[in-house]
């Protein structure tokens, strides 16, 4: 039996974060990842965005705390930063729960920029009734994954094993039992469960139903496109309501389309993610452990047709933009924040000696949080 | 081979749990035999009776359907809320029904859409047959004092092209009547009549529209300008008999005739007065909603329903 000073479950970003943090003070570390590479799953498949809080008009908390980690993240990670394009956000004329007056004030509350220019210039006529170009950057997973790899292996006493997902976990008096892959055993007295969608599957087998998250599952679809010459540095996001998003996909080169309504192909509201394609995945994915949604062979029709019918009604005819692919991921969805938007970054401790703590958020920049845990303030 | 537009069609909803079951069943039937992607949008206008249970019933046993029920606050009747329904609807073709009662072949629907494929922006469906005693009298003096491109008439459901959304959009922030703004919104138009079939009967008459009416036709004809314009002129005409009659007196000597003319005449010039100034009123009422209501509706949810 291998013992460890941290076992770290998921490498997507909070995963890696923390092993390198961890290895930098010389700790011995092990991360476990079912897939077969890091950032196969949310941090790869996601709007690549590096939030300032724009997008929580209706939760200030969520906001100022994003804007806070952006510069640091900025400092940190800048070399895998996309800044160099105008992202715009617009409130709609109808059906938006913020308006382009509330928005401005919103943004002078939290501090961060809003320049006001005419809605025609990306929109048809009537569409909308404020834009504002604002400061709001993306990363490039891949980038930042090999940069991760590369800084990892300086940290000699940091283990990373690829397919090797965790099958058991259990409390042994001062520490956890993990047993992964073909029925490894490790043990260590710190546990950091970092995997976002699967983090109920997790704790279930370690601690059962009471400690799990409240949360609903998304099975979310990012399209990515090419875009014409006029939308190639610009990002559109029509926010807060049943809209979309347009926006440069990290340094790839593409874009990425998202809609409030049709990025979401289907919701389960149990506390394990029960989804009818489950079946239809030939062992790939079940309720009790969760499969990648993007290799899945049960995938669902991609929704291009009606997000692209949505941006188009918005858009000037000029900024045209073109199918590329879809990548799909699941998104866990804090139950608590649904009427407010926000999107708090949950780090909760559930057992102290030894320790068991799980990570939940939906953002990038945040990670930072991770930082007091790591250092063993709980 | 199906089309590739994507189309949406925008339903009236109100207090018609009988009839809107089978409307979209056999609407849907039409439209995802001719297309490959579309949506349905259920404008609810707060019906109290088992409406909405119906929509959704249809929703869960329909194959592939992408429905969206847009649920309004409280009655706001049929003009606003089929303008909610449009601003939500995202096809590059906009179907109108303005309700539920189909005393037509489905494939009529389907017809519309071609003719609209042909070159106009704006194609609607008119029964032929008389319609109600009001309407025609509605439309006949909007029709003969309107000045614009297009006749209006009785219309069961229509078809717009996106680029006539813009258009009806960019040329006014406020619509209080759609067929009106649209037959002016100087894009090609067309009509195409069908017999109606079945004993639906034509539909029942709505709440509300004599108020529509009126505005219409302040909103788009002259028919009060030439009210106001025919008394000013009347006046006129009265002032000029009056100075004459007072002018006579004046020279058979009699001042106590000229005072009670003198009250006469102020009599009459203010009646006038009042007149023209309630007109005017009229008018500025209108400019003020027209200009200064921000908010055209309001809506209370959107609920998405997919498989």
């Amino acid at each position: 039996m291998e013992r460890w000073d941290k076992i770290i479950i998921g490498a997507g970003l909070y995963g890696l974060y923390a092993a390198l943090f961890a290895g930098r003070r010389g700790e011995r570390v092990l991360v476990l990842e079912g897939e077969d590479a890091p950032f196969r799953r949310a941090t790869y498949i996601n709007q690549a965005r590096v939030h300032m809080g724009y997008h929580y008009p209706r939760s200030y908390s969520t906001a100022i705390k994003s804007a806070g980690y952006f510069d640091r993240f900025n400092r940190d990670f800048g070399f895998c930063v996309h800044s160099a394009f105008d992202q715009v956000y617009a409130t709609s004329a109808a059906f938006s729960w913020t308006d382009g007056t509330q928005f401005r004030s919103f943004c002078r509350a939290a501090g961060i920029r809003c320049d006001p220019v005419p809605e025609s210039r990306y929109f048809n006529p009537g569409m909308c009734d404020g834009a504002f170009l604002t400061q709001e950057y993306t990363y490039d997973a891949h980038i930042l994954r090999d940069w991760f790899l590369e800084q990892l292996k300086e940290c000699s006493r940091v283990t990373l094993r690829w397919s090797c997902p965790v099958t058991g976990l259990s409390r042994e008096d001062r520490v956890y039992r993990v047993t992964a892959g073909e029925g490894e055993q490790f043990e260590s007295d710190f546990v950091l469960n970092a995997t976002y969608a699967s983090t109920n599957q997790i704790i279930r087998q370690a601690l059962g139903q009471e400690e799990a998250f409240g949360i609903k599952y998304e099975l979310c679809e990012i399209i990515l496109c090419t875009v014409d010459k006029p939308l190639a540095d610009t990002g559109i996001t029509v926010m807060d309501g049943p809209f979309f998003s347009i926006m440069p996909f990290g340094k790839t080169g593409l874009h990425s389309l998202t809609s409030v309504t049709f990025t979401p192909h289907m919701a389960s509201f149990d506390s394990l993610p029960r989804f009818p394609c489950q079946e239809r995945s030939g062992g790939h994915c079940s309720p009790e452990r969760l499969g990648s949604c993007d290799t899945c062979p049960a995938r669902p029709e991609t929704a291009w047709s009606y997000m692209s019918s949505l941006a188009r009604k918005y858009l000037r005819p000029e900024f045209g933009f073109h199918y590329q692919g879809s990548l799909f991921s699941m998104k866990p969805i804090l139950k608590a924040s649904e009427i407010d938007d926000s999107r708090p970054t949950v780090i909760r401790v559930h057992t102290r000696q030894p320790a068991l703590v799980s990570v939940l958020s939906g953002k990038i920049n945040t990670v930072y949080d991770l930082d007091g845990v790591l250092k063993g303030e709980f | 081979m199906k089309e590739s537009n994507f189309v949406s069609a925008v339903v009236y909803v109100r207090q018609c749990q009988d009839t809107v079951g089978p409307f979209l069943t056999r609407l849907h039937a039409a439209l995802s035999e001719n297309f490959q992607k579309f949506e349905l949008i259920c404008v609810n206008d707060a019906s109290t009776d088992g409406s909405v249970q119906a929509v959704r019933e249809f929703a869960e046993h329909s194959e592939g359907a992408m429905v969206s029920i847009l649920n309004m606050s409280y009655p706001q009747g049929l003009e606003a809320s089929m303008n909610a329904g449009v601003d939500l609807a995202i096809g590059d073709f906009v179907f109108e029904f303005d309700g539920t009662e189909m005393d037509y072949e489905p494939r009529l629907v389907m017809e519309v859409y071609r003719t609209a494929l042909t070159g106009f922006d704006i194609v609607s469906a008119t029964p032929n047959g008389r319609a109600r005693l009001t309407s025609r009298l509605f439309y006949r003096v909007f029709n003969r004092y309107a000045n614009i491109q297009y006749q209006l008439e009785t219309e069961r459901f229509r078809v717009l092209s996106r680029r006539a959304i813009n258009r009806v959009h960019a040329m006014s922030r406020t619509i209080p009547y759609r067929k009106a703004l649209y037959a002016n919104c100087g894009l090609k138009m067309e009509r195409l009549r069908y017999d109606p079939v079945g004993g639906g009967g034509r539909p029942r008459a709505e709440g509300g529209r004599s108020r529509l009416a009126t505005d219409a036709l302040v909103l788009f004809t002259n028919v009060a300008y030439r009210l106001a314009l025919w008394l000013a002129v009347v006046m006129m005409a009265l002032t000029l008999i009056v100075t004459g009659y007072t002018v006579v007196i004046y020279l058979s000597g009699s001042p106590v005739e000229g005072w009670t003319t003198t009250m006469l005449f102020l009599g009459f010039g203010f009646f006038g007065m009042f007149a023209i100034l309630t007109l005017v009123l009229k008018y500025l009422s209108l400019l003020v909603e027209l200009t200064f209501r921000r908010q055209r509706y309001v809506f209370e949810s959107i609920e998405k329903i997919s498989k």
